[in-house]
């Protein structure tokens, strides 16, 4: 087949789009549901800025074919603010300088969201690894480290 | 990068995925993870007619003990579930060390080792901690099935003995005969989203007076495909190390410098690998020891 109708739950809504079977979660995210939060970088699986929860994992949505993910739920970046309220992990990003270009920033919340819903309080070591498949290239990581700590801190 | 345009199969059943092979043969691919598969597609190195996704065939994605008579591991078994179940902890430790090595928490996530082992890189993490498991393959077209030991599945970088109508349904590690204990260590400029210069993984059993029954030694990313150090798992075998500390397995990791051709490339030298066949043999000899120690 060359089409396909897929339900794509995101952010607890659901969607059902006809789409090309070439063509990624990520595109489908951005230009479908214009859910410009989950970014394109490498496209290669490399950077992580595409990152999204897939069921809970994170996942880079660049290397998933938007047909793959039919009828599982989805987490983007825009899924985790409520109302006008940031989510504690969004907040601590600003509070401790964790956010420069920005570039990055949807993708390492959303791996730091995974890993704190599994290890609630972790170490610096385990907050490197768990960020690791998310490149940054303006804040070298310390201030990012330092916001997802300062969650686990707080919980 | 975008996608090439190829057309889509989602069979719910194995049988109908062997159909669909059997019908297009080399003109598809097999899509499992999509972690090597979608990068090629964009960067144009194949281009398929045909994607059979195996992502609905279900029963696919588990490793299973089978009392007594080793552990099954389906295609679809992800590495980040590899590397946490706590089956593979216990039973294949050293696979689940690859596993939790293999690029980043992100695409370990959707990574597969039956993606990995049919893709055969050489410098593929899962694929020295099966070697020294003693996996076998087994291999299913329409025509029926055929088992393979991995040794003898790999021909060279990318490439398998797998034939174009067919698909890696199972990987089979035999039970081990005696204490045993494994590790791995992969070693790389980076600690994540990183190609191997050189990694190692080793196996020791041994019998009741803690003499070495067997060794079994794979090296990676320093041949066309993974490779058994043969001559230093000649040299362990029988001999009884005072303990972990033993320059005994120093001297296996020498011997394990001949067994390898590593090349120089961007990454690092010829002369620089060998030197970490050396110390990394020894290391994962040193750890597999040490934990035997441990248990008995």
């Amino acid at each position: 087949m060359k089409k396909m109708m897929i339900t794509l739950k995101v952010n607890e809504k659901e969607h059902d789009l006809v789409v090309a079977v070439n063509r990624t979660l990520t595109q489908v995210l951005r230009e479908d549901l214009r859910l410009t939060g989950t970014k394109q970088g490498c496209s290669v699986g490399d950077c992580g800025s595409c990152t999204v929860l897939l069921n809970g994992q994170p996942v880079n949505s660049c290397l998933i074919l938007a047909v793959e993910a039919d009828g599982q739920e989805i987490t983007t970046i825009e899924g985790l603010a409520r109302d006008e309220q940031l989510h504690p992990i969004q907040q601590a990003f600003v509070e401790h300088g964790g956010i420069q270009c920005g570039f990055c920033t949807p993708g390492m919340i959303l791996s730091a969201k995974a890993l704190l819903d599994k290890n609630p309080q972790p170490t610096e070591r385990e907050i490197r690894e768990g960020i690791s498949g998310n490149l940054c290239r303006c804040t070298g990581y310390q201030k990012i480290v330092e916001s997802i700590a300062s969650v686990g801190k707080n919980e | 990068m975008l996608l090439p345009k190829f057309d889509y199969h989602l069979p719910k059943s194995l049988r109908e995925a062997c159909s669909l092979l059997d019908e297009f043969g080399a003109k598809a691919k097999v899509l499992a993870g999509g972690t090597d598969l979608l990068v090629n597609l964009k960067r144009k190195t194949i281009s398929p007619e045909q994607v059979v996704s195996l992502n609905k065939v279900k029963g696919l994605d588990e490793a299973t003990a089978k009392k007594g008579k080793g552990i099954v591991i389906g295609p679809l078994a992800t590495a980040a579930y590899l590397a946490e179940n706590e089956l593979c902890r216990a039973r294949m430790l050293v696979l689940a060390e690859g596993a939790g090595r293999l690029g980043s928490p992100l695409i370990r996530n959707r990574a597969t080792i039956g993606g990995n082992v049919v893709t055969a890189r050489p410098a593929s993490d899962l694929a020295p901690p099966l070697m020294v498991l003693g996996a076998s393959l087994i291999l299913k077209s329409k025509e029926g099935e055929r088992e393979v030991a991995l040794e003898k599945f790999f021909k060279g970088p990318g490439k398998t003995s797998i034939k174009p109508k067919e698909i890696l349904t199972q990987i089979f590690i035999p039970e081990s005969d005696g204490p045993s204990a494994s590790a791995y260590l992969k070693m790389g400029s980076r600690k994540t989203l990183e190609i191997s210069l050189v990694n190692v993984a080793s196996y020791i059993e041994v019998g009741p007076d803690l003499a070495i029954r067997q060794a079994r030694i794979a090296l990676g990313a320093v041949a066309p495909t993974p490779v058994r150090a043969k001559a230093a798992e000649k040299f362990l075998k029988g001999k009884k190390p005072g303990g972990e500390n033993d320059p005994l397995f120093r001297e296996a990791g020498r011997a394990a410098v001949q067994d390898a051709k590593p090349i120089t490339d961007h990454r690092g030298s010829a002369e620089y690998r060998q030197a970490l066949i050396e110390i990394l043999t020894a290391r994962t000899l040193a750890s597999a020891y040490s934990q035997i120690m441990k248990t008995v």
